[in-house]
């Protein structure tokens, strides 16, 4: 009876490691893959079979990224600009929201909630032309300014429901203890609460500089000047050109612009794990 | 005391309703006011004519919805739509809490590994797409080197992007090699929420592995699951540019989802009604499927 | 409470530099002429270095005139057009294809090229050419250089297979008897060769390039008053062609042109349809291709006599008043000179001048690549221009790849497309 449920358990946990390994080389393999095409020449890159690591590792691409190719930077430039715009108002209308959301519940509140819910739903290309036209009479479009307000307003409904969440969790006794020491209501909210709900505020923050990193529909139709663009659209650009492939360029332009998201996910992963799993499964 | 904290309750909504402001217009300006006017366009002719002589649109008797039913184009897209969903969700599903169930398990560097399997999630989406083109490349792919090995040289021609019937689970597998990661982040934390000694408690009942995670252990994560099947379907359901930039919704339309063929329909053809139409039809699809999934999950909690 | 202060002072700094940005550009326009021009070669790696001298040197000749581009790539740039003259802001003229025409002039955007250049200009161009691009007897649009399809072939691949590579195929008979012997062959990493390329992928410019090969088998896709005509021989024959060379596998299936360009690139693609231009791609890849690429004419199908369809990358012209009008004018008189596009036509993009001017001219007289194929530039069928052109070319992809990797029958394809097509072109 024991050594039946031994062995088992032996099976069990053979069939738990090729499955861990299984799903874990799905998912990493494919970077690798990445990273040794990137030091590939063109031509080694177009063999087949394929060489599992460059047999003449060469930093062409690289160097050819820096010097002839680095209109990729100014890109990469906007990009850093308009998430970090995006990611810091986000940050302020999340406090707001989310705090009004989390404390007052009232019959505002509820409608409040359920378009922010809603507005998660829509696919953005069907607010695009009209988005257009209106952000053409504000005069704000084709500017940075303008593409981060249209970002700003398709992250800021995840991140307030995540962020009213983390002000849930707060003791309300807290508040109302400042309250009869005769603090005001923007004094309990920035100087009281706030700073208990520091973990959050850096998950929201990372979450939406992250989303913003990852847009392309936004930036490819309300911005038109090269200088203007951010790295999807700017990526998708040197890919999608019409007369040739470039890979081993294609490769390295895919490891340079992920790199920034990958660490400051890794730098602030304990934050952003705890914050997306409140999120999520709070709101 | 008391009185004075609860003293006024109009002041709390103003205050409340203050705070909301800004969202809220954003809110409204950004994302209400332009889907409300794209469902108004999807009454109307409305090409690129009108935006650049500032004309209205003029109301055409639902020629754009007529116009949609009359090939098979949009009876394709929806099918090709749900079953991409479909597919991405449940298989995403699964090896989400496979991998969740084995990390969770107390194995040798669990958190290691769960902070390097985070990091497909963070590729930003565009990227991903152009990393599976390349492993997929129909004359030097990884991929098709790696299928005809395992064949012993019997299929030599693995391009699964090529053929209508395969391309999208190629566009499928993508999405599913972004995604998993963090539906496994979201069970894993669900996991670790199911207190140990109701677990324990039942392990000394004798209940067998399979029993104990189906009678104990998934109902603590019912929330869980809701919530991340719940997002799944909805970034599936709107996925438009792996579509776009891998398949661009061929081979003969095999990978024409809803997103490409509104996008198709509104910026390749200038014909902004009916691509409103498609919109419009495809928002109501979503919130069918969102309110049914959220009844049914309601049934099976009671 | 300081801190909020300060977070909100560095959001309302940042804010303004973000936004000044756009306006910034605007004060500085005032003092010249500037002309937007939309350009999507300037994001391909080949062509950029050409544009940006353009851009230099034009200035440095007219300093009263700045050029300003727009840009996107290929396949957005006319949505970008679209889009920002929806905002109230019209480029002066986009550089693009001449497919691309009648959707602009449906859009009310593109201007007759007569209200905006001078008659002599215009007079110099060939009529043939101009008639391509008239729409109700006004021609919108004016080519830098045309180019019908021509077919690239790899002389050494021939040499290898036993084939003479001074004597390419003129029939599509012809071409399937040499496949025959190119699909043995394996390049030297022992890959296969295919023998054959016409793109199929679902682009619009795919779909010109499967109208041309209607044309070559003497078949017609539209009639002239631009209704669905496509039950000809020569339609149905291309078709079961496109079916055919997949069945053999002598075509890489669902490709884009720019696969294409690869694989030939590579030495592993013996012969294949292209615009004259794409030998820049090809170039790009493989900076050697020069020493075996040729090129033939169109071949010659079924009941037809080989015609093709003209392709060329032209200017469409707007009506943004009369200062931007002549500066517009300076411009488009500058670019199509022979001074200009000299080197570019050598160098860069092999092709045929549009007038008369230029015909003699160097680069084209001693052009390596294209010796093959001149007589095709006077075999060229005129596309009856409808605005939905973009939507029938992606219909004709679709019905490519429904015959090929779809695995249907032709008769029930072309059924098929039909009934989608005249939906489509209707709208």
């Amino acid at each position: 009876m024991k050594n039946t449920m031994k062995s088992d358990s032996k099976i069990f946990s053979f069939f738990k490691y090729v499955a861990l390994v299984g799903i874990l080389l799905f998912l990493l393999f494919p970077l690798y893959w990445v990273l040794i095409t990137a030091f590939k020449t063109n031509m080694e890159a177009y063999r087949y079979p394929p060489t599992f690591y460059p047999r003449v590792p060469v930093l062409d691409s690289f160097i050819s990224l820096f010097r002839e190719n680095n209109q990729f930077f100014v890109y990469y430039k906007n990009n850093i600009i308009v998430s970090s715009v995006v990611a810091l108002l986000c940050c302020v209308i999340a406090i707001f929201s989310g705090y009004s959301l989390a404390r007052f519940k009232n019959q505002w509140n509820k409608w409040f909630f359920a378009l922010l819910l809603a507005s998660q739903m829509f696919p953005v290309i069907s607010r695009m032309i009209s988005l257009y036209s209106i952000m053409g009479k504000l005069g704000i479009i084709n500017t940075l300014g303008g593409l981060s307000l249209a970002l700003l307003a398709a992250q800021a409904p995840f991140c307030i429901i995540l962020m009213s969440s983390f002000f849930a969790g707060i003791p309300k006794e807290i508040e109302e203890a400042a309250y009869v020491d005769g603090a005001g209501r923007w004094r309990i909210l920035f100087s009281i609460v706030t700073p208990l709900v520091k973990s959050g505020l850096v998950a929201v923050g990372i979450y939406a500089f992250l989303m913003t990193w990852d847009d392309y529909l936004h930036a490819a139709t309300l911005i038109q000047a090269d200088g203007k663009r951010t790295l999807s659209v700017g990526i998708a650009l040197r890919y999608l050109g019409e007369l040739s492939y470039d890979w081993s360029l294609v490769n390295t332009i895919s490891i340079v612009g992920t790199i920034p998201v990958v660490m400051l996910f890794f730098f602030f992963q304990k934050y952003m794990i705890k914050g997306l799993v409140a999120g999520a499964v709070k709101g | 005391m008391k009185t004075k904290t609860l003293s006024s309750k109009k002041s709390d909504t103003l205050f409340s309703l203050f705070l909301d402001l800004p969202a809220f217009l954003l809110l409204a300006g950004f994302i209400v006011v332009p889907i409300i006017d794209s469902v108004v366009k999807s009454f109307q002719t409305f090409g690129i004519k009108n935006i650049i002589t500032k004309k209205p649109g003029v109301w055409n008797n639902f020629a754009n919805y007529l116009y949609l039913f009359k090939t098979d184009d949009f009876f394709g897209a929806t099918v090709h739509t749900f079953s991409f969903v479909l597919g991405v969700v449940v298989v995403q599903f699964i090896l989400a809490i496979l991998l969740a169930l084995i990390l969770n398990s107390n194995i040798k560097g669990a958190r290691f590994m769960r902070s390097i399997m985070m990091t497909p999630w963070v590729v930003p989406t565009v990227i991903s797409a152009l990393i599976w083109m390349w492993l997929f490349q129909p004359q030097y792919g990884l991929l098709k080197y790696l299928v005809s090995v395992v064949s012993f040289g019997r299929i030599s021609d693995f391009a699964i992007l090529n053929n209508p019937s395969t391309a999208l689970t190629g566009v499928g597998i993508a999405a599913l090699w972004k995604q998993i990661p963090l539906m496994t982040l979201l069970l894993l934390a669900g996991l670790q929420n199911v207190p140990q000694d109701i677990s324990e408690a039942a392990m000394i009942d004798g209940a067998g592995k399979f029993r104990r995670f189906f009678s104990i252990i998934l109902p603590y994560l019912s929330p869980v699951i809701k919530v991340s099947v719940s997002m799944s379907i909805i970034e599936n359901f709107k996925q438009f540019p792996l579509f776009w930039t891998m398949t661009g919704g061929g081979p003969n339309n095999a990978t024409t989802t809803l997103a490409v063929l509104s996008y198709r329909e509104a910026f390749v053809g200038m014909n902004l009604g009916s691509g409103a139409a498609v919109t419009t039809l495809w928002m109501l699809m979503m919130i069918v499927v969102i309110f049914g999934y959220n009844k049914l999950f309601r049934v099976q909690e009671m | 409470m300081k801190k909020v202060l300060m977070l909100l002072l560095v959001v309302l700094v940042a804010g303004s530099f973000l936004f000044a940005a756009g306006s910034s550009e605007k004060g500085a326009a005032d003092k010249t002429v500037t002309i937007k021009v939309a350009n999507y070669a300037l994001l391909e790696s080949g062509y950029e270095q050409f544009w940006k001298d353009v851009k230099t040197n034009f200035e440095a000749k007219n300093p009263s005139i700045t050029i300003e581009w727009v840009t996107a790539p290929y396949g957005e740039i006319v949505n970008q057009v679209v889009n920002m003259a929806g905002g109230g802001d019209m480029v002066d003229v986009i550089f693009g294809e001449i497919d691309w025409v009648p959707g602009l002039v449906d859009a009310g955007l593109a201007a007759p090229i007569t209200d905006i250049l001078p008659a002599h200009f215009i007079n110099d161009f060939f009529p043939d050419v101009l008639k391509s691009f008239e729409i109700d007897g006004k021609p919108y649009g004016i080519p830098l250089y045309v180019s019908p399809y021509v077919l690239y072939y790899n002389k050494d691949l021939f040499k290898q297979a036993g084939l003479d590579p001074n004597k390419p195929p003129v029939t599509y008979t012809e071409m399937l008897s040499y496949a025959e012997k190119l699909s043995k062959l394996k390049d030297s990493n022992g890959n296969k060769v295919f023998a054959f390329g016409q793109t199929t992928a679902s682009v619009p410019v795919s779909g010109a390039s499967l109208n041309a090969m209607v044309f070559n088998f003497g078949g017609k896709v539209l009639d002239a008053d631009g209704k669905l005509s496509v039950d000809n021989q020569g339609f149905r024959e291309a078709f079961e062609m496109v079916k055919l060379l997949d069945q053999k596998g002598y075509n890489p299936q669902n490709a884009k042109l720019k696969d294409l360009r690869s694989l030939f690139a590579l030495g592993q693609l013996a012969m294949y349809y292209d615009q004259s231009w794409g030998f820049n791609g090809i170039k790009s890849i493989n900076p050697n291709a020069h020493t075996f690429t040729a090129s033939a004419e169109p071949l010659i199908g079924g009941s037809g006599s080989g015609q093709s369809l003209l392709q060329a990358h032209c200017f469409i012209l707007m009506d943004n008043g009369k200062a931007r009008r002549d500066a517009l004018s300076t411009f488009v008189e500058y670019v199509i000179s022979e001074e200009v596009l000299n080197d570019y036509l050598r160098d860069l993009t092999p092709a045929y001048p549009a007038k008369n001017s230029m015909a003699s001219m160097e680069s084209v007289v001693n052009s390596g690549i294209l010796k093959g194929a001149s007589p095709a530039a006077g075999r060229v069928s005129v596309q009856t221009f409808i605005p939905k052109i973009s939507a029938l070319n992606l219909e004709l992809c679709s019905l490519a790849q429904a015959v090929t990797v779809g695995k249907q029958d032709v008769s029930s394809a072309i059924e098929k497309f039909k009934a989608s097509a005249v939906v489509k072109i209707s709208q």
